[in-house]
């Protein structure tokens, strides 16, 4: 049994298994709470748990699935450059707008971070909370954080800005079209798009843009920021 | 179609951003530079986007799986983290909620600057 456990086919089965259930809970009940993602994470670590198998022997296979997280990230650029023109009329507010919410995003963290005093590697791990999980995860990595907990965080933070994000530009009278779908995709990544699809297709398409330009404003800025203090 | 070619292109600019991290030095993730160099490819029609439409297709639509192996280490994470859930929950829930309104606001103030400048600026 354990030459089982330990192939790369036990963990890579695992997974699609997990993530099969996960999407089809999901898309029965069809509430946004309700994240494949999150779904799948709580199975595997559920059945990891009980059955006593180690995280070691999962990541044989499991490893072999991070690996395309690579060309996952790469693909991005295609949204991006499919969006590209809907920059044109409003470039400078909407790039501004995007480098003021991922600074906003960083700020909150570091500051709440020391008051809380949630010491180095978890406030590490919140920083790129707000961009999409590819870049996010490798960020986390990059300056020290815990990818796994940089994902968790990520995930929350998209389910948050997919049930909230009507309510909330609503309250703040955020009326623009662009300024919703910017505000939208920059906190709240690729899961806070699929609602901003909703709103509108000018609020969808400004989401999608932003996500790709707040993971790379994050990318640059939060390393600078962090050896700055 | 072309599987082939499109899973070596898209391989290729992920070593190539490798390389430009870990070779030449570039302090940013090698898949993001690989997210850029094909950005840069598309704006410059050396890569169509339809030389590789299925695989990023798929990519794009199943992008979450990829991400499960590295969620599930969360496992292996002290419990001086994971015993303070309810505390990241809530910070992560009230960060996005201030993240989109300063965003929104933000962006919102400047639209509303340059109209005002625009018709001003179209006034005889």
């Amino acid at each position: 049994m354990n030459a089982i456990i330990n192939s790369p086919l036990f963990g890579i089965l695992l997974s699609l298994a997990a993530f099969e259930i996960g999407t089809v809970i999901s898309k029965k009940w069809r509430h946004t709470l309700l994240n494949p993602l999150l779904i799948a994470n709580v199975l595997i670590v559920g059945f990891l748990l009980t059955t006593g198998i180690s995280l070691e022997s999962y990541n044989v296979g499991g490893n072999y699935i991070a690996v395309m997280l690579s060309p996952a990230t790469v693909v991005l650029a295609i949204p991006l450059y499919r969006q590209i023109s809907s920059l044109k009329k409003y470039w400078k507010p909407i790039l501004a707008g995007i480098l003021t919410g991922s600074l906003t995003s960083i700020a909150c963290v570091l500051f709440f971070g020391k008051l809380l005093n949630l010491g180095d590697t978890l406030t590490r791990s919140l920083l790129p909370k707000s961009i999409t999980i590819p870049m996010g995860s490798v960020v986390s990595e990059q300056i020290g954080g815990i990818p796994s907990v940089t994902i968790i965080a990520i995930t929350i933070t998209g389910i948050t800005g997919a049930v909230a994000a009507p309510a909330i530009c609503k309250l703040c009278r955020i009326k623009h079209s662009v300024a919703q779908g910017v505000a939208i995709g920059t906190a709240s990544h690729a899961l806070g798009t699929s609602r901003a699809m909703e709103i509108g297709e000018v609020q969808g398409a400004m989401s999608s843009l932003s996500i790709g330009l707040a993971g790379l404003f994050t990318a640059i800025v939060a390393p600078i920021i962090l050896s700055a203090l | 179609m072309r599987i082939f070619r499109q899973l070596t292109i898209i391989f290729a600019i992920c070593v190539a951003g490798e390389i430009l991290h870990r070779i030449v030095g570039i302090p940013l993730p090698g898949n993001i530079i690989g997210m850029v160099l094909l950005l840069i490819l598309l704006c410059t029609k050396l890569v169509k986007p339809q030389q590789i439409a299925e695989v990023s297709n798929f990519f794009l639509s199943h992008l979450a799986f990829f991400f499960l192996p590295p969620s599930i280490a969360i496992m292996a994470v002290g419990d001086d983290i994971l015993g303070r859930w309810p505390l990241l929950l809530f910070l992560c829930i009230s960060f996005t909620l201030v993240t989109i309104a300063f965003t929104g606001w933000a962006t919102q103030f400047l639209i509303r600057r340059q109209e005002r400048r625009e018709s001003r600026g179209s006034e005889p």
